[in-house]
C-alpha cells in the first residue's frame, strides 16, 4: 500500500506540487507571523527595558501599541517631577512610518536629548546630537545594518533628514529626533507619547508608581520591569492576530488539500473500484488516501519551514525587523500542516470509501 | 459434487426512475470446486449482474449466494467485502491494473489487501504463478509498458496470487486480439488444471466459452441452457 501512496504522489506531480504549496503556505504563515510578532516584541522589550527609567507614564490603550498619536501633555513632566521619589523625567514622542524597504514599520522617537540621555545613559559614539530640526540620531545596529553613517540621509515625514550622530546602546526605537521638531512636524504642540520616569531609589519604584497613580489618576503608569509580561497581553489584538493567522493557515491548507484530493479521487474513481474489487474494506481505502494526504502535508511542512527560514533571512537583511523562531511554534505549525492535510483529505476519503464498486469500476 | 458456489432463486431488480428492471429472475446455479464454467448470453441478459453478485459487489434483491459455505446475500457491505478479500479474485475485460504501479506493485497490493497488511504469499507460490503466466521478466514494467495480453496476464496473476476459492472473469478476452486471447484462455485453463482453480468466466465469444468444461447460457435474467 505504501508504494501505492508513493507512486500516486510521484505520478501526479502537478497535484502534489499544488497540495504541497497549500500546506507550505499555511506553515509559512504561522511560522513567519509568529516569528515576526515574537521577534518584534522581544526586540522591543529588550530595548525598552534598557531605557533606564523604572516607570513609564502615558495613556492606557495607546501606551504599548506603536502609534503616531501623541496623547500626553508634556506639562505632566513638571507635575511628575514634584512627586516624592521621582529623580528625573523625560517626555518621548512617537512617529510611526512604514519600513524603509516597504516591509514592516519603523518607529521614530522624539526626545529631549539632555533629559533622555541623562536617564538612559545614551552615548553618541560618532557625530553629535541634534543641532537642527532636520537632524536625527540612529543606533549602531541600524547604522551597520542599513550601511548608514554620519551625514547619510534617511526619509522621515516624507522628507530627507540627516544622520547627525550614531548612538549606543540600543535603547528605545532605532531612530531619534528632537521632540520639538517632531511636535512641529505632527502639529502636536506640547504633546508626547509617554514620559519616562527615573526614580531616586529603584527599590521603591512600586511605591512611586502608586504615588503617581494617586496624584495623576486616569493615566497609565507601568513599571518598565513588567514590560515583558505586559506586552503580549496589552497590545490590542495581538493574541487575536496570532490566532487568526493560525485559523487562516488551517483553512488555507485544509481547503487546498481538500480540493486537490477531491479532484484526485474523482480522477481515480476506477482505481477505488479496483481496490474494492480486491476486497479492500472502507477503512483501508480511507487510510490509503489519508496516508497520501499526510505524506504530501509532511513535504509541505518541510517546504514551508525552509521557506520561512529563507523569508526570515531576507526580511532581516532588507529591514531592521527581527524574527525569533521558537520550537513550540515550529511544532505547532507542523501539526497544523499535518492536521489540516488529514482534515482536508477526510471528506474525499470517506466519499471514496462509500462509492458504489460497480459504478466505480465502470467509470470512464 | 463439492459445491464451492451456489445460488438459490437469485433475483435482482433495479429501480430505474419509476420502472423496475428485472436483471435476474430466479437464478439457481451450483459450481463445484475446481470447475471451469463459462456464462454466455446476449447483452443485457443479466450475466454481468450475476457475476457482480457472485463477487459480492452487489447485493441481490432476494435469494441466496453461498460462496465456500458463506451466504453473501445475508451479509452487509462489510461482510461481502471481507468474503471477497478472502475468497474471490476478479479479472476484468479492461484489465483494471493500477497504472502508477509496476506489475509487481499490482501483485503486492493485492497481497497486502488480502493479508490485511501481513505477508501471506510465500515466495514459492509467487514464483510458480509467475512462471505459469510467463511473467517472470515483466514484473518491473508498468501497465502502459506492457501489451494488452501481458496486462491481462498480470491481472490474472493478481487474481490468483492469493489462491482464492473462485476467480470471476468478466470478458477476459474482450479487449484482446485473437493471438492474445488464445494465450489468456490457455493460461486460465492451465490455472484450472494445474492449481485446481475454480473459474467462472463471462464471455460473448463461443470459442472462448468452449475452453471451459461447462457452459451456461442466459437469457432475460434466467439460465436457459447448460452443456
Amino acid at each position: 500500500m505504501d508504494s501505492l501512496v508513493a507512486s500516486n504522489i510521484r505520478q501526479r506531480p502537478t497535484r502534489t506540487m499544488i497540495s504541497v504549496a497549500g500546506v507550505a503556505l499555511g506553515v509559512l504563515l504561522v511560522v513567519l507571523n509568529t516569528g515576526l510578532v515574537e521577534g518584534m516584541l522581544n526586540d522591543r522589550i529588550r530595548r525598552e527595558r534598557g531605557i533606564g527609567a523604572e516607570i513609564q507614564f502615558g495613556r492606557e490603550a495607546a501606551m504599548l501599541s506603536p502609534s503616531s498619536s501623541n496623547p500626553v501633555d508634556v506639562r505632566y513632566a513638571d507635575r511628575l517631577r514634584q512627586i516624592q521619589g521621582v529623580k528625573q523625567v523625560s517626555p518621548v514622542g512617537y512617529y510611526v512610518q512604514s519600513g524603509n524597504s516597504g516591509l514592516g514599520i519603523e518607529i521614530v522617537e522624539g526626545v529631549e536629548f539632555d533629559s533622555y540621555s541623562a536617564i538612559t545613559g545614551l552615548k553618541i559614539v560618532e557625530g553629535h546630537a541634534f543641532q537642527s530640526d532636520d537632524d536625527v540620531l540612529i543606533d549602531d545596529f541600524k547604522a551597520q545594518h542599513n550601511k548608514l553613517k554620519v551625514g547619510s540621509e534617511i526619509q522621515i515625514f516624507g522628507k530627507m533628514m540627516r544622520v547627525a550622530g550614531i548612538y549606543s546602546p540600543q535603547i528605545g526605537s532605532r531612530i531619534k529626533m528632537s521632540l520639538a521638531a517632531m511636535q512641529q512636524a505632527l502639529g502636536a504642540e506640547n504633546k508626547c507619547f509617554e514620559i519616562l520616569v527615573k526614580v531616586q531609589d529603584p527599590e521603591k519604584q512600586a511605591e512611586v508608581q502608586q504615588r503617581i497613580d494617586a496624584a495623576l489618576p486616569g493615566n497609565h503608569v507601568i513599571l518598565t520591569r513588567d514590560l515583558g509580561t505586559n506586552f503580549g497581553r496589552e497590545i490590542p489584538g495581538i493574541k487575536g492576530f496570532v490566532r487568526a493567522v493560525m485559523v487562516l493557515s488551517i483553512i488555507v491548507s485544509a481547503l487546498v488539500i481538500l480540493l486537490a484530493m477531491y479532484t484526485t479521487i474523482t480522477e481515480r474513481t476506477r482505481e477505488i473500484g479496483i481496490l474494492k474489487s480486491l476486497g479492500a474494506p472502507k477503512r483501508y481505502i480511507i487510510s490509503v488516501i489519508e496516508k497520501e494526504a499526510l505524506a504530501i502535508s509532511l513535504i509541505g511542512v518541510i517546504v514551508g519551514l525552509l521557506l520561512a527560514i529563507i523569508a526570515a533571512w531576507g526580511i532581516e537583511r532588507a529591514t531592521t525587523l527581527q524574527l525569533e523562531f521558537h520550537w513550540s511554534w515550529i511544532l505547532r505549525a507542523a501539526l497544523i500542516g499535518l492536521g489540516a492535510g488529514a482534515l482536508g483529505a477526510l471528506y474525499p476519503a470517506v466519499r471514496a470509501a462509500n462509492q458504489d464498486a460497480v459504478k466505480a469500476l465502470s467509470y470512464e | 459434487m463439492d459445491a464451492i458456489l451456489k445460488t438459490e432463486n437469485l433475483v435482482m431488480t433495479y429501480r430505474v426512475g419509476s420502472v423496475d428492471v428485472h436483471a435476474l429472475r430466479g437464478v439457481n446455479l451450483v459450481i463445484g470446486r475446481g470447475d471451469f464454467v463459462s456464462i454466455m448470453g446476449p447483452s443485457g441478459c443479466g450475466k454481468s449482474t450475476l457475476l457482480h453478485i457472485l463477487g459480492g459487489l452487489l447485493k441481490p434483491t432476494s435469494g441466496r449466494v453461498i460462496v465456500d459455505g458463506e451466504d453473501m446475500a445475508a451479509m452487509g457491505d462489510a461482510g461481502r467485502t471481507d468474503v471477497r478479500r478472502r475468497k474471490i479474485g476478479f479479472v476484468f475485460q479492461r484489465f483494471n491494473l493500477f497504472p502508477t504501479l509496476s506489475a509487481e506493485g499490482n501483485l503486492k497490493l493485492a497481497e497486502h489487501v488480502h493479508g490485511n497488511g501481513k505477508k501471506t504469499v510465500d515466495d514459492e507460490t509467487r514464483r510458480e504463478v509467475l512462471r505459469m503466466l510467463r511473467l517472470e521478466n515483466k514484473m518491473r514494467h508498468k501497465p502502459l509498458e506492457l501489451s494488452g495480453g501481458e496486462q491481462q496476464r498480470v491481472a490474472i496473476a493478481r487474481a490468483v496470487i492469493n489462491r482464492p476459492a473462485i476467480i470471476l472473469a468478466d470478458e477476459p478476452t474482450g479487449n484482446l486480439d485473437s493471438e492474445n486471447s488464445e494465450i489468456v484462455l490457455e493460461m486460465l485453463q492451465k490455472l484450472n488444471r494445474e492449481l485446481n482453480q475454480t473459474i467462472v468466466m463471462i464471455t460473448h465469444n463461443p470459442e472462448a466459452a468452449a475452453v471451459a468444461a461447462r457452459t451456461i447460457e442466459m437469457r432475460d435474467g434466467t439460465i436457459v441452457r447448460e452443456r
